[in-house]
């Protein structure tokens, strides 16, 4: 049955790294390098370079439905880069306010929530870990089952830090007291940081149910293992 | 041929979250809360308390073998521990040390190897990200084939960021000034310095090889899943089954999943024991 005249080509290792969405994520990747090279230097090109980088995390999705050339590679690629970003941003924002340990615990709630997740996810087999249809928790459904909501937390918590970043003056801001002062201005900066510090807070917020879930889809699968003969 | 008389009981969800190693994580968590919130205030204390916190890393993997309560959850509480832990000092590094791109690069590194080497664990259902026997680059055989000399890498740096964190002054130090003058001394502390900073410098480059072997990974499955679908024949006794693991058509025959249910089962398994 096979059809001998038109030989099949044997897919290259090469094409994948060469695909259009992965080479959009190296292009992330250099984005980010030059973007927190200069950070100190250029608050404002700093934020349009993370901004732009950010922007491109949606196109690569995008080029990968278009032109079919979504890969296992791209997806990781994609995570890995969003990890290091967020991590880096939140590293240059626990330099810029007091007290820094804010800043820290949020970078170790960000590994350690999406870390488990993806471990969970494994585990579990399931597709994606932004499918999660089994959850309780009605936080945890609306945020899973409603794209816009789980967009809308994401991008805020990209937003605030970026604002922050922006906002600040000099090297020893205190947090409270600039997030306050800027509340209080009543300005469009007001609103914006109003609205991103609260969608910010619910993507915490569903970090630590999140790390719940996943560790006990952990215990689960331990226990299911045992179970069996 | 169910003996009624005397019933399995059900093992708890619960007992897990208790197992002794998990505990030993738990007090590991506290230690390095603790230690980072006076990090500044008192170098030495938090020096002493990460160090506490590294030498109970080794511990729980004793008590889960002991005690035989090794468990998925206490792998992944330990992995995501030791992941923070390493990302929180390079962030204070950072703080200290200028210029500190020297320090977040260090940490992209740390997440970038360490997160694409896990998913491609899972992947290709290795036993654990530390059993790399297909690997042709020496230096790479030689990290992982030798667990002393992986051990030695690992701890180095741990004592090299410490270290760096101790011998600073104030807020605003030059990284290679330090470095150097230290090394120039001739001291006990240069002599651990220099092999600590040897051993680091090891470890960052098979972080960069593992990088591109984990990379290489993914994009093999995804070429494998491909071939395995376009040439798969509707006479199924013709596809030949002796080169493929039996759990890996399952995965194959549903491209939507990235990874068969039961293939990491096995992994799992074994991962879980090795902790």
């Amino acid at each position: 049955m096979a059809n001998k005249s038109k030989p099949k080509p044997k897919p290259s290792q090469h094409s994948v790294y060469l695909y259009i969405p992965n080479i959009i994520g190296y292009i992330r990747i250099l984005l980010n390098c030059y973007a927190f090279a200069i950070c100190f230097s250029s608050k404002r090109l700093f934020s349009a370079l993370y901004f732009l980088s950010f922007v491109c995390d949606a196109v690569d999705g995008w080029c990968a439905r278009k032109f079919n050339q979504s890969s296992t590679f791209g997806a990781v690629l994609d995570m890995v880069t969003d990890r290091i970003s967020t991590a880096c941003l939140l590293v240059i924002l626990s330099q810029v306010y007091r007290p820094s340990l804010v800043f820290l615990s949020l970078l170790a709630l960000d590994i350690a929530s999406h870390w488990l997740q993806m471990y969970s996810s494994f585990l579990a087999g399931k597709a994606s870990h932004k499918d999660v249809k089994d959850s309780s928790n009605w936080l945890f459904r609306l945020y899973y089952g409603n794209r816009m909501f789980m967009g809308y937390c994401c991008v805020a918590c990209e937003v605030l830090y970026i604002a922050l970043f922006l906002i600040s003056k000099n090297h020893t801001e205190d947090l409270m007291d600039v997030v306050v002062t800027t509340l209080k201005e009543g300005s469009p900066l007001s609103i914006l940081v109003g609205i991103s510090l609260f969608g910010c807070s619910i993507k915490q917020v569903i970090n630590i149910i999140q790390m719940k879930t996943a560790a006990d889809a952990c215990v689960l699968y331990d226990t299911e293992k045992k179970q069996k003969p």
